[in-house]
């Protein structure tokens, strides 16, 4: 069945569609015909109604359950005395711009899941009970709850199904099967998103990639690392580490979060700076479409055959770090967050480990500093400089304050943010903190340029003060601290998340502007004492790229729908008056999505709609998310 | 400006006679005095007055006080505690990578300098002055380790040096040795009131040398201390870890210093900060040669090279067995009944 061009108004072509299907096409034709027409006799309404049940039936033909109840259908209200009838009942039934046409999924194709995948207790999660009489069983809802929920506590589904297949097939006839009968599904990897992407919006499927954790193949000349989607960052880069690789994606969430769910929101992290994108450094893919079909960019369609991974297979992995054979389409999975397809397999160019890592924290004053402190950086430290990270004074007292394991040890001394709070030059809350840290071949080349660089803003007064890290133990502690950032001030109270690219130099000009007008707002707004807003900024600093989360009042975790909107409109405004992006990392998911229509014109936004129906005409990946109406 | 000298003796026979010192400084960025040329009779009394005459010709701008308490940390540089151990099978005894692999220093000798710069500061507190050496055994990197506790707060350095191939993970230099070395140290320094050394290092994991070294001075010891007190009449008192639970031992004051080894809850080393690093680079460091100072010393350089134990063989633990993952309770019992775990 095709339906695309059926639109709202457009008659003659619904006409068609039902003339082919419906069983009543006589009495139908009768009233079809007469296009528009009011209504007078509640009879014709129960006619066309019962024309309508008879097509859809026909056409969505597999649902093997009776027909579901009226107001389960998405049709809207047909009332008495509307101008058009047949306009109203026929819209409802597939809007290629409505949510609407998709249905949940039933206790049948929890019947058919089951009969086609190869381990069904494992793969299916679901809490829709069967009959009494077939004698089944209903799982607990209890396991579908983390799967529903972000970890953020903000965005809730109600997926009833939750679906884990073993291998590409299996995902292959999932998603074809949900094309056919019009099922919403979500694809999940380690749910550890900040925009909701990854949780239903209502009752779609879940499809879990988790079981997809084969490590195939790190062939040792080129470095390219191909693995399942499902295979959990951190046992990577272990992989990786092992065979003296490292993997150029390194993100706080890496104990959790999956290689898969990584690419399809293009997630930055902290060796952005050294390594670039997953677009470079992603260089094949597998994905499955959602008619099934299973896609193959650069990467080897027989590596699945080698089902035992931990077989050494000495096997061309047939994945090359250069092809320039037609257009790219990897790119368009890559940051698509689902919408286009599910990624499967990937292939990822890694680079030789460093031998030698250093970090160092340095306390600086004011941001000019700071700025001064990079330029520096990038010109002492060159080719060695992996990382730069900002962190301000806010958000180092949350960390001292509700981070786990960064502050006091047992024994009564203080780790290292103890010491960076204690230290002389402390106390100034517009102290800002640099984590800067260099990766490189050679021991005594690496320590020497540190010395230098740091010797350099010792003496020019740059830095206030500083820590050098001289083994391993301090340099995990120092980053210790700039990753329990995110998860120290969701634990201070209820906060909101941004995350936006600025000028470099207008970095703080960002925090600034937006602490002022909140303050001001709020203070206007309530006759309580005065509120003081924490705004904490942390980020990628080289990259351009602030978090600014805001917590406007400690401690208290309700969230506000119109506080919130009143932060959306102040932050959003303070970095679109400076041309930078809404979302630098963290994507669009659910809760970005709406601003896609005023930061892209229209051929754009329109350019991006064509692409989805290229590879989702029926609109069943990820409903709800990434562009605006889909 | 600044120049060294090093001058090792010829042979044998100009040993006892006109034989200059064999002591250097190594200075980073002041110019200040460097080498001493004595001419000297090594006989026993002379080896302290050359090795004191050293010290006070340092020439630092203020004079050197009346220190009331001198404490000696001996630390040890050794593999990172995070990298992986890398075994060539073929090499035998040395089959341990060293070779452009990240060093530090053992985490325990951390704790030791940590305690030292803490007893220093109650010193200090109490008006009293206090210093703490570090000294530290092994090739030219190990001034780096030596560095890193000069930038933690340790006052002076010495540093014996080896020859590059000289390894320090128990294959060449063994407990025996360090701790002949250690007891030689402590005897030209005089007045050591105490050694605080870390229990064990991480890649021969004796723990012996403190121990040793012990015997060797026929000092009070404490080993796995926990927590160090010092008294006012200059005792120690140690509570130490067993086993069974918690022991306190007092080490009373003589002329021996007391040893106490250091063991891992005893507190947590602080992180050199930047001012303290600039420092460091001033401080002075006394660099020996292995050779020398056993000559000095009147040691045999083979008996504290030669090891006591050979290392027979060194291989890597066998790779852990992969477990099976299962994906239900059913799985489970399934795969348990078909290895007849359960009936």
């Amino acid at each position: 069945i095709s339906y695309a061009c059926f639109r709202p108004v457009d008659m003659m072509t619904s006409s068609h569609v039902f003339r082919r299907y419906s069983q009543n096409t006589f009495r139908f034709k009768k009233i079809i015909n007469s296009s528009c027409f009011p209504i007078q006799n509640r009879s014709k309404i129960v006619e066309l109604r019962a024309a309508v049940f008879h097509c859809y039936e026909r056409s969505f033909g597999k649902i093997h359950a009776p027909v579901p109840s009226w107001h389960q259908w998405p049709l809207q209200q047909i009332q008495e005395g509307s101008p058009s009838l047949s306009i109203f009942a026929i819209r409802g039934i597939h809007n290629p711009s409505g949510k609407s046409s998709l249905r949940p999924p039933t206790i049948d194709d929890v019947q058919y899941f089951r009969s086609v995948l190869s381990r069904p207790e494992r793969s299916i999660l679901t809490n829709l009970m069967e009959t009494p009489d077939s004698g089944g069983y209903s799982e607990s809802g209890g396991e579908l709850q983390r799967y529903n929920q972000d970890w953020t506590n903000i965005y809730h589904g109600s997926s009833s199904l939750v679906l884990r297949p073993q291998n590409t097939g299996e995902v292959s006839s999932i998603l074809s099967y949900c094309r056919e009968n019009y099922i919403g599904i979500t694809p999940q990897g380690g749910n550890t998103g900040l925009c909701g992407g990854a949780t239903p919006i209502k009752n779609e499927i879940i499809l879990s990639l988790e079981d997809l954790n084969n490590i195939y193949h790190l062939d040792p000349c080129s470095g390219v690392l191909i693995c399942d989607a499902g295979c959990i960052l951190q046992n990577l880069h272990d992989y990786a580490n092992e065979r003296e690789f490292l993997l150029p994606l390194d993100i706080g969430s890496k104990g959790t979060c999956q290689i898969g769910g990584n690419i399809s929101t293009n997630a930055g992290g902290q060796y952005f700076f050294r390594f670039g994108s997953l677009h470079g450094t992603v260089v094949g893919m597998e994905v499955v479409l959602p008619n099934g079909e299973v896609l193959h960019f650069n990467i080897d369609s027989g590596i699945d055959a080698e089902i035992n991974a931990k077989q050494n297979n000495n096997n061309r992995s047939g994945s090359h770090r250069k092809d320039n054979t037609g257009y790219d389409l990897k790119h368009l999975f890559i940051g698509a967050e689902g919408t286009l397809g599910v990624v499967t397999k990937v292939a990822i160019a890694c680079p030789s480990l460093p031998i030698s890592r250093n970090s160092a924290l340095l306390i600086c004053n004011s941001y000019e500093k700071v700025l001064n402190v990079m330029k520096a950086a990038k010109e002492d430290l060159g080719e060695i400089l992996s990382a730069i990270e900002l962190m301000d004074w806010n958000t180092l007292q949350l960390v001292k304050t509700h981070g786990i394991n960064t502050s006091d040890d047992s024994n009564g001394g203080s780790g290292l943010l103890g010491e960076i709070l204690s230290a002389e030059t402390y106390g100034k809350s517009n102290q800002l903190y640099l984590l800067v840290e260099t990766q490189g071949s050679n021991l005594e080349h690496d320590n020497s340029k540190m010395d230098a660089f740091l010797t350099r803003l010792f003496e020019s007064s740059t830095i206030d003060n500083g820590f050098l890290s001289q083994d391993s133990k301090q340099i995990m502690e120092m980053w210790k601290i700039r990753e329990s950032c995110n998860p120290s001030v969701a634990r201070a109270g209820c906060v909101y998340k941004f995350d936006v690219s600025v000028p470099i130099e207008e970095y703080m000009d960002v925090a600034h502007e937006v602490n002022n007008k909140l303050k001001a707002e709020l203070n206007s707004r309530s006759e309580d004492d005065e509120i003081t807003p924490v705004v904490c900024v942390w980020g990628h600093l080289a990259d351009g790229n602030a978090h600014i989360n805001i917590v406007p009042k400690l401690g208290t975790f309700d969230k506000d729908k119109s506080l919130a909107k009143l932060i959306e409109s102040i932050v959003y405004a303070a970095v679109l008056s400076r041309k930078g992006s809404i979302s630098a990392e963290h994507g669009l998911g659910q809760s970005k999505n709406s601003y896609l229509s005023k930061i892209k014109t229209e051929s754009t936004l329109d350019m991006m709609y064509q692409v989805k129906k290229i590879f989702d005409p029926r609109g069943i990946m990820n409903p709800g998310k990434y562009l605006p109406r889909c | 400006f600044f120049f060294f000298s090093k001058i090792y003796p010829s042979d044998q026979d100009t040993l006892t006679h006109n034989r200059s010192a064999s002591f250097f400084l190594s200075l980073f960025d002041l110019p200040l005095t460097a080498s001493i040329a004595l001419n000297s009779n090594l006989t026993a009394d002379n080896r302290h007055s050359s090795y004191h005459q050293s010290i006070s010709n340092l020439g630092q701008p203020n004079d050197i006080k009346a220190i009331n308490m001198k404490i000696l940390v001996p630390i040890k540089r050794v593999i990172d505690y995070a990298i992986k151990i890398r075994v060539d099978p073929t090499k035998g005894a040395h089959g341990v990578q060293l070779n452009n692999v990240k060093m530090s220093m053992n985490p325990f000798c951390e704790i030791a300098i940590e305690e030292a710069i803490r007893i220093k500061e109650s010193a200090t507190k109490a008006k009293k002055d206090a210093e703490v050496v570090a000294v530290s055994i092994g090739p030219k990197q190990c001034g780096e380790t030596i560095r890193t506790a000069l930038a933690m707060g340790a006052d002076r350095g010495i540093h014996i040096e080896t020859k590059a191939d000289v390894r320090g993970d128990y294959v060449d230099l063994q407990p025996w040795g360090i701790a002949r070395l250690l007891k030689g140290v402590v005897e030209k320094e005089e007045n050591v009131d105490l050694v605080l050394l870390g229990k064990q290092s991480i890649d021969s994991d004796c723990g012996q040398t403190g121990p040793l070294l012990a015997g060797f001075l026929n000092s009070p010891q404490a080993t796995f201390a926990a927590k160090v007190t010092r008294e006012d009449d200059g005792a120690f008192t140690v509570e130490r870890e067993t086993d069974t639970g918690t022991e306190t031992i007092k080490l009373n004051h003589g002329r021996s210093p007391a040893v106490i080894t250091c063991d891992l809850r005893l507190n947590t080393p602080r992180y050199p900060t930047m001012p303290n690093i600039m420092k460091a680079k001033k401080k002075p460091v006394q660099i020996i040669s292995l050779e020398d100072m056993a000559k000095e010393l009147g040691l045999d350089l083979d008996d504290v090279l030669k090891p006591k134990n050979e290392v027979v063989e060194v291989y890597e633990p066998p790779p852990r067995k992969e477990g099976e993952m299962v994906g239900s309770v059913d799985e489970l019992i399934g795969k348990l009944r078909e290895k007849g775990l359960v009936a």
